[in-house]
Order: structure tokens, then sequence, then C-alpha cells
């Protein structure tokens, strides 16, 4: 109890800075695997990956290779070596996939040309192909699981077929915040979802998990995500509203209580930060700064990419700073 | 009934066999009237097959059903009764097959034999109608879209088509067929009994063995797929045949039950089945159905299914189990009665046939790496029928569901709108539409019905169709005879008149009651205006035309009247053209 007290004190008394989001700028295990990418030190990557025991915080370090942009040379080179090693063909496909996104921007789909369709689809399946064989072989390989309920959305494979790749990665790992939240996407109404599904979901990967992990930001994902959709079909003011109800608060009070404020929260999760842009997020987007405060003061200068597009002028860095400003001068 | 001792027939002679041997497990190897007959003992009534190596796969498409055919016409006279008969038609075999007492086997078969060497043709235009009743009421299983895919309209493709030769199949056609397929030599007997019951008389024409065909493709690669229409998913692939195979697909049968049914809940029905085709090659058909919400996560666990099995992961369990369940088959009294029915099929075929020993050891010795490797050459292979959108995804390529080509030559578009047009060359014919492409090529073409209001339905080779109706585009019969010349004979059949209601039609655009299609007047004033021109110039032109070349009949149109004439061509053409054109769009009810 005490400890996270003080920890939460020591991260908010030097004087902020700029914030830092690009997790292998702050995380120094992450730094040292980018290194490694880039030196093209596949032994290095794969002790790197070894040291992880957290899925969630694998998830985190895929994510940092696939997006090195001079990865894919690299790890075709590798996996020409040694075309059995799942962890080759996982990093590779997720590169793929993030090639394949880049291509399809991050836009609805309605402004994506037929074209960038296309190419956007070809990298996924190329991906897809490495995937099945890596979970035909290794059926509890969270990593590769996780990447396929990505590429099944990307391939609108159906709602149906991503919840099944969800539920093998759920059998061996049920708690996997990373693949909850790509769930949580296809679920939502722009993937073919409802919000009854989306908040269900949410809650009810919340409260499955063991305090103090981060699933519990899925109920403050799914508010915004609901936010964001109120925003461009009927304004912030319904927007805000919608965030301010009393049951929409009650709820992402209560979970970040069993998630990231609860005193079992694990300080060096990686996912801890994106966790708590999430919650202060959402209690900043209806008004309630003195409620995000807690959420900053454990962020520091750290800072995660999504929500914090999601809310203002959709420019991640000025929100995020102007909000922490206010909140932390409220609470 | 000879019991053939003598070799007076040389095909028995070459056999080796012209006294009768008896195996390890009881059957006993004859020759009754230069067939090649097996005998194991049974208890109870007597059973016995008479099988012939002539099936479908045989046939071409425009004689499809002549097998079948002789079929019926030599099962007619047993009509009535009790006895327990039956007679089929398959692919690569036509199965006689009855229970009963000695007296009703042998007077069975001698019925079926006597009615093979003299048709009773007054039957045959009743039999043809049976046969249409019967293929209106037939359901097919699961693999049977497939074959169309694979192997087009040939060889085992052809049991995915209709008899489409029953419209025009002769009484000669059908006796010829008769007596080169259902012959002493390309028959196999099998009786349950320690001997040939007396009073048998089988005489056949003499012939020749026939072997399996040869597979047809209409497949460019595989592992590929096609969109079905119904919910379910199948796959099929050809493997050789082999003892391994076998256990496969029953071991696969449990991982898609498992899988699919006992753990997810996507399907009813997920089996795998494995079913020998011919002589050297057998197809593994695994299916499962679907709920249509379900459709999407299934066809992924199906794919799922597919690559755990590839990648080796076979439980050591379910092999044990499923050899287990293989061996307890040989754990039956009067087993080699049992094993008489395969045991003749191979024969017919010309398979190898084992002894329950060497089948035994067989099983005994397949290993999880030998299914493994059965694993990867049924994927390699695999044809996979899935609802919804494709699996390309997963690695499969889309067959071929348009030609990749168009013929060069007459364009002939429709009356309506949308329809695209057939294009007409020496050697084939296409048709080009917003929905796709279809080429057939004359040499490949399998089937061309031609019917007497002028409609022409082609099957290629590939099994693409195209249905040529007079009524739809502007076709001539002057082309619709070329084309019939240019197919080969054999593939054309002569249709009866179809109903009128069943010839298509245009459909009825009435654009003039649309708003901005009316007859406009000022459009027929310029109708007029080109109209009177176009009319008096053009047959000024094409008089003074007709004039200088009887003038000038043997040295050639002087040069001042070829120039005169061009003249008046091209202001001629300065009317015609345009008045052609909007009389066009008059006729169209465009203005």
């Amino acid at each position: 109890m005490i400890t996270g007290h003080m920890i939460r004190r020591v991260s908010a008394h030097p004087p902020l800075g700029r914030p830092v989001f690009e997790p292998a700028d702050r995380i120094p295990a992450l730094t040292a695997l980018r290194g490694h990418v880039h030196g093209r030190n596949w032994d290095s990557v794969a002790g790197s990956f070894a040291a992880l025991t957290d899925e969630d915080d694998r998830a985190l370090a895929c994510r940092v290779v696939a997006e090195q942009q001079n990865a894919e040379p690299f790890l075709n080179q590798v996996m020409a070596g040694d075309p059995r090693d799942p962890l080759v063909r996982t990093l590779l496909a997720d590169r793929l996939i993030q090639t394949g996104w880049g291509i399809r921007s991050g836009y609805r789909a309605r402004h994506v040309s037929r074209e960038q369709f296309q190419q956007f689809h070809a990298f996924l399946r190329r991906a897809e192909v490495l995937l099945i064989d890596v979970c035909a072989e290794y059926p509890d390989h969270a990593l590769a699981w996780y990447l396929r309920v990505i590429t099944s959305r990307g391939l609108e494979l159906g709602p149906g077929e991503t919840r099944r790749r969800y539920e093998r990665l759920a059998e061996h790992h049920p708690h996997h915040y990373s693949g909850q939240q790509q769930l949580l996407q296809q679920i939502c109404p722009k993937w073919g979802g409802t919000w009854e599904s989306a908040h269900g979901f949410a809650e009810e990967c919340a409260k499955a998990a063991p305090p103090g992990s981060p699933n519990g930001a899925l109920v403050a994902v799914a508010q915004l995500e609901r936010y964001l959709e109120l925003r461009e079909k009927e304004g912030d003011r319904a927007a805000g509203t919608y965030l301010r109800t009393p049951g929409a608060h009650q709820a992402l009070l209560d979970a970040a209580a069993r998630s990231v404020l609860h005193p079992a929260a694990r300080a060096d999760a990686y996912q801890l930060v994106g966790a708590h842009s999430a919650f202060a997020a959402a209690h900043c987007a209806a008004g309630r700064h003195a409620e995000a405060a807690a959420h900053f003061r454990a962020l520091g200068d750290r800072a995660s990419e999504f929500p914090w597009s999601y809310v203002g002028s959709h420019d991640h860095e000025a929100e995020f700073v102007r909000h922490r400003k206010t909140a932390l001068a409220k609470g | 009934m000879t019991m053939d001792t003598t070799a007076d027939r040389d095909s028995a002679a070459d056999r080796g066999t012209t006294t009768p041997t008896t195996d390890a497990d009881g059957i006993t190897d004859t020759i009754v009237d230069g067939i090649r007959t097996v005998l194991a003992p049974r208890s109870g009534p007597l059973t016995a097959g008479l099988l012939f190596r002539v099936g479908r796969a045989d046939e071409t498409l425009a004689t499809s059903g002549i097998t079948h055919l002789v079929e019926h016409l030599a099962l007619h006279r047993h009509g009535l009764g009790d006895l327990h008969y039956n007679g089929a038609t398959a692919a690569t075999y036509t199965h006689f097959h009855v229970t009963g007492t000695p007296a009703d086997v042998v007077e069975y078969l001698n019925g079926v034999c006597a009615a093979l060497r003299d048709l009773p043709m007054d039957r045959l235009d009743t039999e043809k109608e049976i046969l249409r009743t019967e293929a209106a009421g037939k359901s097919h299983g699961p693999g049977h879209a497939a074959t169309l895919w694979r192997y087009g309209s040939r060889s085992y493709g052809l049991t995915a088509y209709a008899e489409a030769g029953l419209h025009h199949l002769t009484a000669d056609d059908v006796r010829t067929w008769a007596r080169t397929r259902f012959t002493a030599e390309n028959a196999v007997l099998w009786i349950t009994g320690d001997r040939i019951p007396e009073g048998l008389d089988l005489k056949l024409p003499a012939g020749a063995w026939h072997p399996t065909p040869a597979a047809t493709s209409a497949l460019p690669v595989t592992p590929a797929y096609f969109a079905g229409d119904d919910g379910g998913v199948v796959l099929t692939a050809v493997v050789p045949r082999s003892t391994e195979a076998g256990l496969f697909a029953e071991v696969l049968g449990k991982e898609l039950f498992r899988e699919l049914r006992q753990k997810s809940g996507y399907s009813y029905t997920a089996t795998a089945d494995y079913a020998p085709r011919d002589t050297d090659y057998a197809t593994v058909i695994a299916y499962a159905d679907a709920l249509p919400q379900k459709q999407d996560a299934l066809v992924g666990a199906f794919v799922d299914v597919f690559a755990k099995l590839r990648a080796g992961r076979i439980d050591q369990a379910d092999l044990d189990a499923v050899r287990a369940s293989a061996l307890a088959q040989f754990d039956t009294p009067e087993l080699a009665a049992c094993m008489l029915p395969g045991h003749a099929m191979n024969l017919l075929v010309r398979h190898r046939n084992l002894t329950a020993a060497e089948a035994r050891a067989e099983i005994e010795a397949v290993t999880v790496a030998d299914l493994h490797r059965v694993a990867r050459a049924v994927w390699a292979d695999a044809l996979m029928q899935v609802p919804g959108r494709g699996v390309d995804w997963a690695g499969l390529t889309a067959a071929p569901a348009e030609s990749s080509e168009v013929v060069t030559g007459r364009r002939y578009s429709a009356l309506e709108e949308g329809n695209g047009a057939l294009i007409v060359a020496d050697d084939g014919i296409s048709l080009s539409a917003p929905r796709g492409r279809v080429t057939i090529r004359y040499a490949e073409c399998t089937l061309l019905q031609v019917y007497p209001d002028g409609g022409r339905h082609l099957v290629g080779g590939d099994g693409f169709t195209l249905t040529v109706e007079p009524t739809l585009y502007r076709i001539t019969a002057a082309e619709l005879a070329r084309l019939d010349a240019a197919v080969p004979p054999a593939s054309v059949v002569r249709m009866p008149p179809r109903d009128p209601g069943r010839v298509p039609q245009p459909r009825k655009t009435t654009p003039k009651a649309e708003p901005g299609t009316a007859r406009h007047a000022w459009f027929t004033v310029l109708l007029w205006v080109l109209g009177i021109p176009a009319v008096v110039l053009g047959g000024f032109t094409a008089l003074s035309a007709f004039v200088a070349t009887q003038a000038s009949r043997d040295d050639g149109i002087p040069p001042e009247d070829a120039r005169f004439l061009l003249a008046c061509l091209i202001v001629s053409a300065v009317f015609v053209v345009p008045w052609g054109l909007l009389l066009r769009r008059r006729q169209q009810g465009l203005n």
C-alpha cells in the first residue's frame, strides 16, 4: 500500500517534461530490443523475448520490433536459417501486419481506396499463412493467436471467426489484455458489433482478471470508443453527456480501483501506461479532471498515443499535456 | 454353367486360374462362363454380386447415362417378386447383386446375363423416362459439386452431371455399349458359398477388360477453393490408395468432430471419409455443416484442423483408436465372406488384394509419421468448398470461376443491356458479359444441346457452360449452323422441342414510360432531315456504282468515274451513318 503511494509521489515529483509516447524510448528493455533489431542480432532479440514472462509485455515488445522499418529483411533472413522457429515467424507476421495497416491508413473504411485495400489484404494474407502454422504447431502461442485476432478483423473474416481466435488465445491465456483490446475493436459497432456486446465484454474481462492487472482499462476503452462515435455523429456535447452519465462514471471508477489503482498493480507492467492513459482520457473527456489526476501522477512523462488521439484536437501530444496540466492543478 | 477347367477361352487361360484355388482366408478363385469368380462360404441365404468394370466415368457427357440405361434394361425382367436384389451404377463399376436361395440367385444372375445378351429395346423409351424421374428425386452427397470443379465435364466429373445422353441414345448405341463393356472379361462375380450354385448360365459376349479411366483436371493449382451454395464446408483431396490414407481419414473425422462439434458447437455434422476412386487413387472427403451465423468461425476452425494435422500434431491415442476399430473388422465370424465384395472389387479394377493377415499387418505398422505424410498430401491436393467469402487468406487459390481468355471473332451483342455479347470464332465461342467471361473451344466441347427453337447449350471440357439464345442475342441462323458443324459430332445432342415458356425472352423494358425517353418531335424531324438525303444519295451512289461496273466489265472503272463514285460514297456516308445511329436509338426507345 505504502509502496504504491510512494511510487506515485516519486514519479510526480520531477518537473513535468515533454511526454514520451514511444515505448522503446521509455522502457529500457525495449530500447535494447530495438537496438538488437537494428544491429540484426537475432540471439539478443530472442533473448529479450525469453526474458519477458508476461504475455502482455511480450505483445508490446513484438509491436516494437514490428514497427522497425528495416525489420523485414532481417527477420526473413533469420527465418530462412531456422524456418521452424515460432518467434521469428510471429515477429515477421506482425511486421507484415504493420506494413499492411500502414498502407490501409487508420481512416475509416470509406476513406480507403480499393487499391489500398488490396495491398493491405495481401500483406495480411502473408502474415496469416505464417500464423496459421505457428498456431497449429504451438496452440498455446499467445503472440501468434493475438496477431490472428488482428488479421481476422483486417481481412474481414467475420465476427465469429475473430471471436473464435480470441477464444483459442483465451484458452491458454484467459487475461490477455492486448488480445482483449483487439476483440473489443471487432465487437464495437464500427466493425459490425453492438455497444451492448462491447461494454459487456469489457466488464466481463475487467471482473475476471486478477486484481491489479490492466484489463480494467477495457471499460475505459469501450467508453472512449463510444465517445468517439458520438462525437462524430452528434457532436462534442452529446459525447461528453454520455461519459458523464452516472453509470459510465461509476463503471470507470470501479474498473480503475480493481486494476491500475489496485495495490497489486505491477509498476513495471508494459501495458500500465496505456491503461492509465485510457482512464485519464475518459475522465478528462467527461470534464472530471480531478479524478484523472491519480492516473496522470502515475504516468508522469510517460504516455501512449491511444487514446489521446481520440480526444479534442486529435493531436495526442498537445491533448495529453493540456489535460495533464489541468488535472494536476485540480487534483 | 461350365466350370472353366478346359481353358477354352484364351483370356481365362491368361489369368492362370483354370483350376480353382483357395487363399489363406478361404476365398476361392475360379472361372464361371469365362467370368472371374470368387467364393467364400457363409451361413444363411446366398448373396452374390456381378460386377462390371464400367461406370459413369467411362462415358462422355453426350453419352452420359448409357451405363445406367443398360443396368435398368438388364434388370427390367426382375420387376416384381420378393427377391432381394438391386443394381447400381457407380463412377467406375456397375453392380448387380442379389440375396436369396441358390435358385433365386441363379435365376437372377441368369436373367441379368440373358438380358445383357439381348437387351429389351422395346423398353428403351420407358426406361429413359424412369431414369429422368430417378435423377429428379436424387439427393447428392457433400462432395458432389467438387467433382465438377476438379475434373470438369469428363471422367470422374461426369458424376456431377445429369444424364445428358438420355435424350438421343439409340438402341444401337446402347447395344454397342453393352456388347463392348458388359463382357465376361470385364466382369467379376462373387458368391457367398463354398461352391457354384447349379444351373448358372452367365454367357456374355467376349470382350476386353477396361482399365479405370484416367482422371481429367479442371484445376490449374491446388490447394484451391470455390464458393459453394450450401452452408457447409467440404474438402476433397485425391491421394494414392493406402492403408495409412484410410486410417488418416478416420483420424481426421475424429479431429473434426471433436473440434467443430464437441469443443465449439459450430457444426452438427463433422466427418471425414476415404473412398477408392480407381485402381490407384482414393478420394478423402471432409465435411462439416454450420448455421449461417457460425459459418465464418466454422471455416476458420476447419482450416485450423488441417493446419494442426499438417503440422504433425496427431495424437497417438487417436491413431490407436482408429487402428483398433480397423482391426476389429477382422474379428468377425465368416471373415472371408465379409471380405468378398471388396476382394471382387479389387480384382475388377486390378488393385492389389491383401489377405486378412497382410491387411492386419499393414494396419499395425501405420505410425503417426505416416499419417502426418498423408495430411500434407491431402492438403497439397485439397479442393475446398466454402460458404460466403473465399479462403485465399489460408493460402488457397480460387478455382477458375471464368475462362482465362475470349476468342477473337464476330461479335453479336445482346438485345438487352448488361448481358454483354457473344463472340464467335472458327475454333470457339465466348460470352463476354459484366458477370464474367466464358469461352468454349469447339474441340474441347463435351456437349452441344441443339433445340429446335434455335437455342444452343454448350459445355466445355473444363465444365464451363454457355447458352446461346437467339431470342437474347443478335446471332444469325447461319452462324448457329456453323457452330453446330464445328463441334465434334459425338458431342452434339439434338433436343426435343422446349416448352415455349422456357425459351428465354428479353425483359420487357419500357423506357418510353420513363421521363426523358419519350418520342421527341425534334428527334423525329432530325430523322427525316437525315433520312431523306441518306436514302436519295445512297440510292444514287449504289445505282451509279452498278452502272459503272456494268459499263466497264473488262477494262476496269475509269479513274474519273472511280473518283466520282468515291465522292458520292463519302457524301452519302455523311447522311447514312448518323441516320443509322439515330434510327437505332429510336428503335431502342431512347429518343
